[in-house]
């Protein structure tokens, strides 16, 4: 793997040598960005600052651009973002960051607009990316705010030897999924002799738990595209999750928790991918990461037993008109696929460059030439299949040529495979898009997840945990102004 | 003693030295390990269960190089600076309480409370420029005082002025972290050392005062009233006779203050960008999206508690002579 | 002390101005760093932030804050989800309500001769401690009775009532015994600081290595006593010993510390003299060490009581607040609200954090600290 790994950073640096070789004619005349300082912030790595670190010194070699990367703690990098932007200190030029937040920086007017950068950028072959990120991820409102540079959604991994070893298949509906769960939980699943776990799903407060719940209700709650959302009527602005079919995701993931490690209420996404990758469960809920960490042969013992999968489906869904869970059919489930809806939820966004509106002239320039250097194929391909860098494929070209990945280790068949259900999450176009509207942390990391929190303690029921998600959604939505939340919310997922 | 009560005792301290070295040592064995060996279940004793790795250790010093060795010169700096400037204006203040009985007229007090409710009135609602409308203030609590002053006969006491002091210490950091930031960005010194030297030694000030003042209470006053009587003045006193009686008082409290300093996360993360980013912010960040990075975080910590401890081995001969040791000899 | 210390007309200044001049620093230091952040923070409590183009706005919401807070939407998180108390409980706050009474009607009938003002301010002061402290009791009940869960106000008075006596139980005993004559003092005295060093946030994450049962170095002995299925962090007083077990790892040098310093400062003479007498150890503690101690002691009780209503780092990296609301403090759920754009609700819990926090403090000054210090 050490090996692999190497040759993939030495395709990086060759790719990088040619550019700078390309420049380095150039630069006879005057470098094109000389003198110029861009500090571009982003979490403390090494995920995506990395790679950012790693190929800056090539960017200010090919362009005189001095790129300086500052990192924060994960955490507080959104709040330190927008103090520093919204203060007017604008010490920082340019951010990675998640497109989740983009909705915050825009309505306070501090994000550039990139629209026309990117339609004249060749370079950065924008057609390349995804409909879904490029349309999407990308944007808000039309405008084109952000450069994806990580596809982020969320797959289900399954251990395929013990998938077969059972005459199991992979998970088509979340009842699947819970059927396998139980059928593996207790098996020994990495030979040490310790019963291992069904499934692992992180479901710690404060973490990752709002996604994941978002990631199995979406099955039940979006069956019409994109454009129908997957948390608020479009019409009235009022919560989905509070009905029948939230009730319903409620239940598997309640049900999950039978067949999970005891102290699954405790687990962050980063315990659970180390349980994975340690063989330990059986199934888990992830974004693309696990597709290159199992096949890091420094950390995981289940390198080319893993299975992945687009997120799970429902063969129920809810109907709006009649806010009843009810069977799928061709008007109500337009996009279904052997009659099961999948809404597979592209949670977070992925890590996406964007630029502040009050930085210089010049400073944006820089900054905008090295975030789409970042994102071109020549660098990205290389970077989306190395573990450490935290990018996962956003790219067709990425998921459509197989040899980058057999270049980083993974089998001909993993590769398939974790590309096919890339490609399956990526093509649907009932694909969710994440809440991306003012005060969505306060709808998601404080009213949905502690609702959920006091659910997996005991402390309230379903219903009651049901009916403090609609109450608390509400006061948010009454205090920012209905209209205004529901034109946000509909500008977000582009519908009309 | 008894040797039953010799074996009790020290049972009882070497069970807690176990629970105060266990965990240091859990961190120290961590940073030589691969990730495979924390996340597959505990491996206890390098070169016994499992091989010791650089691989931590050569991230942080080889791959992030200026990246550790800048926040750990800014920690270094920002703690003695900031500890230094608060034992100073602490001790000074701390010795004034014990010997000094300071009497705040209420009226004083009330003076500056409503001087202050203008200024804030001015500002928000009328629009009045800031600066303008404290410069006005404080001429009016200059000019005011003395006539007003006397007119109250109720008193502060020192007793007041140091629970004053404590209480500055009780508002979150949370709560404050934003005002403070808006004030260094309108004098310009964010991202500045001074900023966080200030900062610090304005937090650990009332810790300084209440610590160093039980330690000069304990001086007798027979000493200084001897001196006096030679004819040496206040800071003389102080400077020549108080302060090395109560060295070993102010070498705890330096180390107690230093630590606060040394280990500060929040007002860190937002007073300083690039330049003067310290090593608390270094550590929290090992905890990202891929879970947190055991081996290079331990790296850290053993990093961050190396020279507080060598710098408590070299001042534990003060700490451990207690604090009046020199007085009764003096 | 002779010729060159005749003083010029600065040092003239000095010396007149000395009393002044030793504590203004201080306070002109403390009232930079506190003037505009309180009144910042306090227009904060009572506003909503927005973001808007330009950057923010200012919505002046009065208390709404508090009110969602104490009353509203809010109120499970804060307070916590209050069950009917049973007989005992009841007929506990009762005996305390009572026991209040006294000690308030016994101080109006022994302060009746003092001037009025006096009067009225100090029984202002005990009224609004008492009513607090009966509040908080009623609260403390009800959501620990069967039914009811607490919020973070209860779980912060859990930390910092528990931990800081634990914590300084265990001091003032290890003081105790390093003052004794015994080899390798030194040593103990180094080791047992160490623990304070370490950065609250490498303590929280060092404690989570400790606690995991399946792969932490205590994991055999989970599994030999075959609670390798028991997972502390889903039960809520299991989570809030293990967070308390961290908080105590680190703060018990603190009071070690100070206590030790204070024991070795008390002249050898009078416990010598006491022991001669033919006083037990008790006794010796009770009337010789402990009254010579006691001002120090109550210093450090104090300065640990405020930094314990801090308390965050541990929780929020051990259990990140869960399970449910059970570990979560007040500085992490204002911390919470701030990261996650509601500032109001953050600096209002601050506010009723500060508030608790200096009724507490001020009662412990009054009632105990005072007395400890004697007259």
């Amino acid at each position: 793997m050490r090996g692999r790994q190497f040759a993939s950073m030495l395709l990086a640096t060759t790719a990088a040598l040619s550019l700078a070789g390309a420049a380095g004619e150039a630069s006879a005349q005057a470098r094109k960005h000389e003198g110029v300082t861009v500090n571009i912030m982003t979490f403390t790595g090494p995920q995506i600052a990395e790679p950012l670190q790693r190929r800056a010194p090539d960017f200010e070699k090919a362009t005189g651009a001095k790129i300086n990367v500052i990192t924060v703690p994960f955490s507080d990098l959104y709040q330190k973002l927008l103090t520093d932007w919204a203060t007017g200190t604008n010490a920082i030029d340019a951010a990675v960051f998640a497109p989740q937040w983009m909705v915050d920086y825009v309505a306070a007017g501090l994000l550039e607009d990139l629209t026309d950068r990117v339609a004249k950028d060749t370079a950065l072959q924008v057609d390349d990316i995804a409909p879904f990120f490029r349309e999407f991820s990308q944007q808000y409102g039309g405008r084109t705010y952000l450069i994806t540079l990580d596809g982020d959604f969320q797959m289900v991994y399954y251990r395929k030897d013990h998938f077969q070893a059972a005459g199991l298949k992979a998970p088509e509906t979340w009842d699947d999924y819970i059927a396998a769960a139980k059928a593996l939980h207790g098996k020994d699943l990495n030979g040490d002799g310790q019963p291992d776990y069904g499934s692992c799903i992180a479901k710690k407060r404060n973490a990752q738990s709002y996604w994941m719940i978002s990631s199995i209700a979406g099955a039940f709650l979006q069956s019409k595209g994109t454009s129908q959302g997957g948390f608020f009527d479009t019409r009235t602005m009022k919560p989905l999750y509070n009905n029948e079919a939230f009730g319903k995701a409620l239940d598997v993931y309640l049900e999950t928790t039978k067949y999970g490690p005891p102290d699954e209420i405790n687990l962050d996404v980063g315990d659970t991918r180390a349980l994975f990758t340690t063989g330990r469960c059986a199934l888990t809920l992830d974004w693309g990461d696990i597709g290159t960490l199992a096949i890091d042969t420094t950390t995981s013992k289940v390198v080319d037993k893993v299975g992945s999968v687009i997120l799970p489906g429902s063969r129920e869904v809810l109907n709006r008109d009649t806010g009843k869970l009810e069977p799928c059919n061709p008007t109500l489930c337009p996009y279904a696929v052997n009659g099961v809806n999948h809404a597979p939820f592209a949670a977070f966004g992925g890590w996406s460059g964007g630029i502040n509106k009050k930085a210089p002239a010049k400073v944006k320039d820089a900054a905008y030439d090295f975030i789409s250097y970042m994102s071109q194929p020549a660098q990205s391909n290389v970077d989306v299949t190395i573990g450490r860098t935290g990018f996962n494929p956003y790219r067709i070209s990425q998921f459509k040529n197989l040899e980058l990945w057999i270049k980083a280790g993974m089998s001909e068949a993993a590769a398939r495979d974790y590309l096919g259900a890339i490609e399956a999450s990526l093509a649907s176009p009932n694909m969710m898009l994440d809440l991306r509207i003012p005060k969505n942390q306060q709808y998601q990391q404080v009213v949905l997840d502690t609702a959920l929190a006091r659910l997996l303690a005991k402390e309230i029921d379903k219903a009651a945990a049901m009916r403090a998600i609609e109450r608390g959604w509400e006061e948010i939505t009454e205090e920012v102004g209905r209209d205004k939340q529901l034109a946000a919310y509909k500008a977000s997922i582009g519908a009309k | 003693m008894s040797p039953l009560g010799a074996f009790f005792t020290y049972a009882a301290l070497g069970v807690w030295a176990f629970v105060c070295l266990f965990p240091l040592y859990w961190i120290f064995v961590t940073s030589f390990k691969l990730p495979i060996h924390v996340n597959d279940g505990p491996v206890y004793v390098p070169f016994v269960d499992f091989t010791p790795s650089l691989h931590a250790w050569e991230y942080i010093f080889v791959d992030l190089r200026n990246d550790t060795l800048r926040p750990y010169l800014n920690s270094v700096v920002v703690a003695l600076a900031s500890t230094c400037l608060s034992l100073l204006v602490g001790s000074l203040a701390a010795y004034a309480l014990t010997r000094v009985t300071y009497r705040v007229s209420l009226g004083a007090v009330g003076l500056f409370l409503a001087l202050l409710a203008a200024t804030v009135v001015a500002v928000v609602l009328a629009g009045v420029p800031w600066w303008l409308a404290a410069a006005v203030a404080i001429a009016l609590l200059v000019l005011l005082l003395r006539a007003l002053a006397g007119r109250f006969r109720r008193h502060l006491g020192n007793d007041d002025i140091l629970f004053w002091m404590i209480s500055n210490r009780i508002l979150p950091p949370v709560v404050a972290v934003l005002p403070i930031y808006m004030m260094f960005q309108k004098v310009g010194l964010l991202d500045t050392h001074l900023a966080l030297i200030l900062t610090y030694a304005a937090v650990n000030l009332p810790i300084v005062v209440w610590l160093m003042r039980d330690f000069f209470a304990t001086i007798p006053y027979e000493i200084e009233e001897s001196a006096q009587i030679d004819g040496a003045g206040r800071f003389r006193i102080v400077a020549t006779i108080i302060l090395p009686l109560a060295r070993a008082g102010l070498a705890a409290t330096f180390l107690l203050v230093l630590i606060l300093a040394w280990n500060e996360y929040l007002l860190a993360l937002f007073l300083s960008t690039a330049d003067a980013q310290t090593m608390p912010l270094l550590v929290a960040g090992q905890n990202a999206t891929r879970g947190p990075q055991w081996w290079y975080m331990s790296v850290l910590i053993v990093l961050m508690v190396a020279p507080v401890v060598a710098l408590a081995i070299a001042l534990q001969r003060y700490i451990a002579k207690g604090f009046l040791v020199g007085a009764v000899k003096g | 002390m002779s010729s060159h210390r005749e003083p010029s007309a600065l040092g003239r200044f000095l010396e007149r101005h000395a009393d002044q001049i030793l504590i203004w620093p201080a306070v002109l230091l403390l009232l930079a760093f506190s003037i505009f952040p309180t009144i910042a923070s306090a227009t904060l409590a009572l506003s909503r932030l927005d973001l808007a183009p330009g950057g923010f706005t200012l919505t002046f919401v009065g208390l709404r804050n508090f009110q969602r807070l104490l009353f509203g939407s809010q109120q499970d998180h804060l307070l916590g989800t209050m069950a009917p108390l049973g007989p005992l409980a009841t007929g506990l706050w009762l005996a305390a309500a009572g026991l209040v009474l006294v000690g308030i009607a016994r101080y109006v009938v022994r302060n009746l001769g003092r001037e009025p003002l006096a009067l009225v301010v100090g029984l202002f002061g005990r009224v609004l401690a008492a009513l607090l402290f009966l509040a908080l009791l009623a609260l403390v009940l009800s959501t620990n009775a069967p039914g009811g869960f607490p919020g973070s106000l209860v779980t912060t008075l859990v930390y910092v009532l528990g931990g800081v006596s634990i914590q300084f139980l265990l001091g003032l005993g290890l003081a105790l015994l390093v003052a004794r004559p015994i080899k390798g003092r030194r040593f103990f005295r180094v080791v047992f600081f160490l623990p304070l060093m370490v950065t609250p946030v490498g303590i929280a994450y060092g404690f989570r290595m400790l606690a995991d049962t399946g792969k932490g170095p205590l994991a055999p002995i989970w599994q030999a006593f075959g609670l390798e299925e028991f997972a502390w962090a889903a039960d809520p007083w299991a989570a809030r010993i293990v967070v308390m077990i961290g908080d105590t790892w680190q703060w018990t040098p603190f009071m070690f510390l100070v206590l030790l310093a204070a024991l070795e400062t008390q002249p050898k003479d009078q416990v010598e003299a006491a022991w001669l007498d033919g006083a037990g150890p008790w006794q010796v503690f009770r009337f010789v060490t402990w009254p010579a101690i006691a001002p120090v002691a109550a210093t450090v009780v104090l300065i640990r009581l405020i930094e314990a209503f801090k308390i965050i780092d541990l929780p929020n990296v051990l259990t990140n607040g869960g399970p449910g609301f059970a570990t979560e403090s007040l500085t992490l759920h204002a911390f919470i609200a701030w990261r996650t754009q509601d500032l109001g609700g953050s600096a209002a819990v601050g506010y009723i954090l500060l508030f608790v926090a200096v009724v507490t403090c001020t009662s412990f000054v009054n009632f105990l600290a005072k007395r400890a210090r004697g007259p």
